[in-house]
């Protein structure tokens, strides 16, 4: 089953051009999907869309085979989280511990299990020492953090990723995204996670490319990564390791690893061989 | 800024910080009254008594309540100017050229000064022991009559505790945009009345967008996680009476009680 | 030297209890009309450190010579105007320091305040909106209806039309896009070698450090652990052992490689020439 149908999607701001045009795709559940675009590309419009933040102008939306509509939309916050890209402008509580609890107090439920989720949560995200800490005491990617804690607690079916890892520094960036992996491989978590950070998009089971409102190219990364020529020139890269397996491949020695290690070790394996 | 000390939580552990916020917000109530009260010397000297056993418990100094105190000294020396030139009763204790200064033009403001002394020091005494957010959820509870004649107590509430949360974030962020247009030649301290506007829009302006980028924001935050106003929710901190916040409302009515036996039946 | 510390130390709220050491005995020089790279972790002092090349902080002892100003710790230069004339500071975010009604206003907003008559000012901001590549027809817009990454070059250029000899940035590719970072980094390299501006830059990104600042200056924890050329910085094992640095990804790569055993050179200009090398003695 998918968890996401999107059907034909399209959206505007006002006054301008249209923001998406005709966007159509499939979320298996249980994967991890990453929609990968230049600034501008229409990526986190269309992460507000599939989480019902917006409306789309023409199109449809199913959510676990619900259709986004009004009368939906209780029970669709119940199935899908968003963490965005501000980790201050997405800190409601004034402590960690109120906000994990915010998300909680809206789904209603009861005060007495309230403190086992929290420390359940908080402990997940390896946060468990800093419950009773204020915002203006934590770095970046422990607001981020919290922020995942808070919605992971409501249970969601699944949980988007709106550039979460973007305004971090590299420390916060590389655990971040170790983290977002890790989540992956569990049946009952779909993870999307919108990003300008084509390493990132290595590790993701499906790859999107929206460029101009419109997809440009969908598939496995390594797919995807192969038209280096097109992906350069909608303002976007490609991962170091396949700038050196095409360099390789060029020259006629075939590599695969993702990571430098690997692909060394490739390499010696075939120089030993010769 | 963080020189402030009026109005400041002071994060220790106390009695007197466990205490339920309603109940530290009934007694400021309480005892507000009776400091309004006619009681004459007897009264405010019982008051007092009572508020420094509180700074004690509290484990506060009574520094603190000056230091809160002493922007209003210029206040009340300007008060005591007027009144001795204006009160001219009881007995006359000093007299040199056209100065006549009369008793009640002294006690009087002494009246008025031991009274705001009082209050700083009471106020002090609940917004130091209590958090910014417990009070506000004392304040959302006991407002919770008036939810009855459809006062959005539980709205008003959530606002002000964003509002406070997001002073600090505020204060950051007006310091580095200053330092931004002080990089581009901004003067914020001198210069004629042109440049002195300009300066100051090209702090407001900058801040107002980003309150508003970030009000967007946290709105999207808040609906994405399941907020509807208006709608009902669980409670994750509910406030919970203990023997010691009635021993508290009790003392500070006896207090009230005392004053006003002294202020009308003696 | 474009900028020289001497023993500088800075203390955030000195008489508090909560006071905070930020920057000790910093002993530094940076080279003029060259690019530096100031790298280290968050709170290591990188932001207290270039607040003080145009005096929006003062060093609460030792000195700082920048462009011929001195700043001490008891006393603000008398030419303060001046000396923040001659260091264009760059925020963090900067695209927020955006206030006028229209891109052409904003960007002569800084000349303006330094007294450059109004004429020069719209000459100089269209100028410097042209170098950060926003042609004429942004001119009359308002600066908030823009992208976030123009709205940076819009905030940049107003620094640029000030003409300062020295151009320091905080973090200038924070949030955007590879594509708006590679093109606002050329940007930068250029005003470095067409202009010969000295350009001191905050950054986190070690592949954009290593290809293009010739110095690199590392903090830690308030203190300068490194202060040299880049190159020998990051080709150098053990200094890249010792500071634990991120290894730029070719380098990386490099490094791995000759653990494996391959013989390669000291030095790759790019990629390719790597491969080149390793294929050869793969196939042979």
């Amino acid at each position: 089953m998918n968890a996401i149908e999107v059907k034909n999607l399209s959206y505007a701001y006002d006054s301008q051009k249209n923001a998406l045009q005709g966007v159509s795709f499939n979320v298996e559940k249980g994967s991890y999907t990453t929609i990968i675009g230049h600034n501008g590309s229409g990526k986190s419009t269309l992460a507000k869309l599939i989480v019902g933040l917006l409306e789309p102008k023409s199109g449809e939306i199913y959510i676990e085979g619900l259709k986004m509509e009004e009368k939906n939309l209780p029970q669709i916050r119940n199935k899908i989280g968003i963490v965005f890209q501000n980790p201050d402008n997405q800190f409601i509580g004034s402590t960690v511990r109120d906000d994990i609890a915010f998300g909680l107090e809206n789904h209603k439920v009861p005060t007495s299990q309230m403190d086992s989720i929290i420390e359940q949560y908080a402990t997940l995200v390896r946060m468990q020492d800093f419950l009773n800490s204020e915002p203006e005491h934590l770095s970046g990617g422990q607001k981020q953090r919290v922020a995942i804690a808070g919605v992971l607690a409501m249970k969601p079916d699944i949980i988007v990723f709106d550039e979460a890892t973007s305004m971090l520094d590299p420390a916060g960036k590389e655990e971040l995204k170790r983290m977002i992996r890790s989540f992956h491989g569990n049946e009952d978590l779909t993870i999307i996670s919108i990003t300008h950070d084509i390493e990132e998009a290595c590790f993701s089971d499906e790859c999107i490319v929206l460029n101009e409102g419109k997809i440009v190219l969908e598939g496995k990364p390594e797919v995807v990564f192969e038209k280096a020529d097109l992906m350069r020139k909608i303002g976007l890269d490609i991962p170091f390791s396949y700038y050196v397996k095409n360099l390789f491949k060029a020259r006629g020695i075939k590599v695969h690893g993702d990571t430098a290690e690997e692909i060394a070790e490739e390499l010696w394996q075939s120089h030993s061989k010769n | 800024m963080s020189n402030l000390v009026f109005g400041k939580y002071i994060p220790i552990d106390s009695v007197l910080h466990r205490c339920d916020p309603r109940a530290k917000i009934v007694s400021l109530f309480l005892l507000l009254i009776a400091i309004f009260l006619p009681s004459g010397w007897y009264g405010f000297a019982l008051i007092a008594a009572f508020l420094l056993i509180g700074l004690m418990i509290a484990k506060l100094r009574i520094s603190m309540v000056l230091k809160a105190f002493k922007p209003m000294l210029f206040m009340m020396a300007f008060l005591l100017i007027i009144n001795i030139f204006s009160v001219k009763t009881g007995d006359l204790w000093f007299s040199w050229k056209f100065i006549n200064i009369y008793s009640d033009a002294v006690l009087n403001t002494l009246y008025i000064v031991v009274r705001l002394l009082l209050m700083v020091t009471l106020t002090t005494l609940l917004t130091a022991t209590t958090k910014p957010l417990e009070l506000t959820l004392g304040l959302e509870q006991l407002m919770k009559p008036l939810a009855k004649l459809h006062v959005p107590t539980h709205e008003i509430a959530m606002m002000i505790s964003i509002a406070l949360r997001f002073i600090p974030t505020i204060i950051e962020e007006t310091e580095r945009i200053m330092n931004a247009q002080k990089s581009r030649g901004v003067d914020f301290d001198e210069g004629s009345l042109k440049e002195k506007i300009s300066a100051i829009l090209s702090l407001i302006v900058p801040l107002f967008s980003v309150a508003f980028q970030r009000a967007d924001d946290l709105a999207n935050a808040m609906e994405a996680r399941g907020y509807v106003p208006g709608a009902e929710r669980t409670r994750y901190k509910e406030l919970k009476y203990h023997n010691r916040d009635h021993v508290l409302r009790i003392l500070s009515l006896l207090v009230l009680a005392g004053v006003i036996v002294l202020a009308f039946v003696i | 030297m474009a900028i020289t510390f001497k023993k500088l130390n800075h203390t955030y709220s000195p008489d508090m209890p909560y006071s905070f050491h930020a920057l000790k005995d910093i002993d530094l020089e940076i080279e003029e009309k060259k690019i530096t790279a100031i790298i280290g972790h968050t709170g290591s002092g990188k932001s207290t450190l270039v607040q003080h090349m145009n005096a929006l902080l003062l060093p609460t002892s030792g000195e700082v010579e920048v462009a011929g100003f001195s700043v001490t710790a008891d006393k603000k230069p008398k030419n303060l105007k001046q000396l923040r004339q001659k260091v264009g500071l760059v925020f963090q975010f900067s695209e927020y320091q955006l206030f006028e009604e229209t891109i052409l206003k904003d960007v002569s907003f800084g000349p303006k305040n330094f007294g450059v008559s109004e004429e020069e000012a719209v000459k100089r901001a269209r100028a410097a909106l042209k170098v950060v590549g926003l042609d004429a027809s942004y001119e009359e817009r308002s600066p908030l209806d823009l992208s976030g990454g123009q709205k940076r070059r819009v905030a940049i250029a107003g620094i640029l039309a000030m003409d300062p000899e020295i151009i320091v940035l905080d973090e200038p590719t924070a949030g955007l896009d590879p594509h708006g970072s590679r093109e606002m980094i050329k940007l930068f390299s250029a005003l470095n070698k067409e202009q010969g501006k000295t350009i001191i830059l905050i950054s986190h990104d070690n592949e954009i450090v290593y290809r293009y600042a010739d110095n690199t200056v590392i903090l830690n924890k308030g203190e300068v652990s490194y202060s040299g050329p880049t190159k020998e910085l990051f080709e150098n094992d053990e200094l890249v052992e010792k500071f634990n640095l991120v290894l730029p990804q070719l380098l990386e790569l490099k490094s791995q490689l000759q653990k494996k055993g391959f013989s390669l050179k000291k030095h790759y200009d790019d990629l390719e020439a790597l491969v080149k090398d390793v294929a050869k003695e793969v196939k042979r």
